[in-house]
């Protein structure tokens, strides 16, 4: 199987992120909160981080997932390079695909 | 004293296993204990977990696979929301298991190889199994289940973590774990085969730094360091007590997978008691909680909230004393039997393999007047 290097490199707006399998996103009943299922980790999500997760359907692009937060959260190009950066982040990890 | 909730839980399932591994986590004496929980006590157990605050859960053994009802543990598990992580040697794995642990719930398979290489491998399981185990590992990717491989690493096969890391991409695993012998139970009895050099450490962890770097993105390259060669301790279990409980197959509550090597302690069982008094309540849980059992040098150590003076096991082992600083510190006064041990090593003395045999005779032993 010929796998796709993939690097740190931003990741492009045509990128339609979805949860890499094996990854899951739930509430955590303790403290109401989201955090990302992993076998080596719960990791705590902040708001922001979670409402990303939330939109790595698979359907949705990286481009139409900054839109959504853009409209929901207000202007500025700090969403757009915020999400860019933590999913780049995550998909090295392994945990988005 | 107020304790945040346990967020893993390690249910030993059985101590059944067709492997022999010199460096096996299970106790010494695990011939003896051969009573298992139900599938019903086991299902209780996840519930009361999941209430507790657990979120991930890992099913291991002896081999967990040797339990007919594991569908239904894992079926269990999932409906309770818990995380689900199979630990296993792959053994005995089928395609139609597999499917049915999935269509279950599984999440996750973390699968256990002993060596890139098969002779050197099957040297260390004492079974016939490398081959076997790369087909399952073959198979859990092809099947698309996620799939972490696990290589214990010693001196015996650390001059390979390159071909190991090199199999692990080939097989197709999301994460490859290169995790140096803990030197407890069987693999404290063979330290003198296991023991890695500090060369030979040094040279293996920079091909893995060098392998993370190069498939950053592909898979996870993690090496985890020998703690006689650190001069820190490990922060063991991310402290007593203060995030996972394990559970052995007879239903006795540890917060380490090790704890029954410490002498004096009487483990709660979850037949008598619920997680939720064990965790909070029990005197094993709550001995080593915290840092107001601890002595000098730890007492005042500027380190004491990272590594919780590293590993009560290993204290109780090396030093006697299970609230006694780890030896593998170097500021711990036993320091040196973990210095000397570096350089204990030893082709010459018989491997002890894991098995009922070898477990019954050091029972035996144990138990004869001045023996």
């Amino acid at each position: 199987m010929a796998r796709r290097r993939m690097n740190s490199d931003a990741p492009d707006g045509g990128w339609r992120p979805r949860l890499a399998a094996g990854v899951r996103l739930r509430v955590d009943p303790a403290d109401g909160r989201e955090r990302l299922l992993f076998p080596e980790a719960a990791l705590e999500l902040n708001e922001t981080a979670a409402a990303i997760v939330r939109l790595c359907d698979g359907r949705r692009s990286l481009a139409e997932i900054v839109g959504e937060l853009t409209g929901r959260y207000g202007t500025t190009g700090a969403i757009a390079r915020e999400t860019a950066e933590f999913l780049g982040a995550m998909r090295e990890r392994r945990l988005v695909e | 004293m107020n304790t945040s909730p346990p967020r893993s839980l390690v249910a030993e399932l059985t101590y059944r296993c067709p492997l022999g591994c010199l460096y096996c986590s299970n106790p010494l004496d695990f011939a003896k204990r051969r009573a298992e929980l139900s599938t019903g006590d086991w299902s209780r157990i996840f519930a009361q977990a999941a209430a507790l605050g657990v979120l991930q859960l890992h099913l291991t053994g002896g081999e967990p696979l040797l339990r007919d009802d594991l569908t239904e543990l894992t079926a269990a598990a999932r409906a309770c929301d818990l995380y689900i992580n199979l630990i296993t040697s792959g053994v005995g794995l089928t395609e139609a298991r597999l499917d049915a642990f999935r269509a279950a719930g599984l999440d996750h398979v973390q699968l256990s190889l002993q060596d890139g290489d098969e002779a050197g491998a099957d040297y260390v399981a004492g079974a016939g199994v490398h081959r076997r185990k790369l087909a399952v590992a073959r198979m859990i990717a092809r099947m698309k289940i996620p799939l972490t491989l696990n290589f214990v690493v010693h001196r015996l096969n650390l001059d390979r973590v390159g071909a190991m890391i090199d199999l692990a991409a080939e097989l197709g695993a999301r994460r490859v774990e290169l995790a140096s012998v803990q030197f407890h139970g069987w693999a404290l009895l063979n330290r003198a085969h296991l023991m890695p050099t500090p060369e030979q450490n040094d040279r293996a962890e920079a091909i893995a730094r060098g392998a993370a770097e190069r498939m950053r993105g592909l898979m996870q390259v993690v090496f985890v360091r020998n703690d006689y060669l650190a001069g820190r301790p490990k922060p063991c279990m991310g402290g007593w007590g203060r995030g996972t409980i394990v559970i052995d197959p007879a239903g006795y509550a540890m917060p380490c997978q090790a704890a029954a090597s410490i002498a004096g302690l009487e483990f709660p069982n979850v037949r008598t008691a619920t997680l939720g008094e064990i965790w909070r309540d029990s005197s094993v849980f709550n001995a080593f909680r915290g840092y107001d059992w601890m002595k000098e040098p730890c007492r005042t150590c500027p380190e004491r909230e990272r590594d919780f003076g590293g590993c009560r096991c290993q204290a109780f082992a090396l030093a006697g004393d299970a609230a006694a600083a780890d030896p593998a510190c170097e500021f711990s006064p036993h320091h040196r039997t973990v210095i000397s041990a570096r350089t204990e090593l030893s082709e010459r003395i018989n491997p002890v393999y894991r098995t009922a045999r070898s477990s019954r005779d050091i029972v035996h032993r144990n138990n004869s007047p001045g023996g």
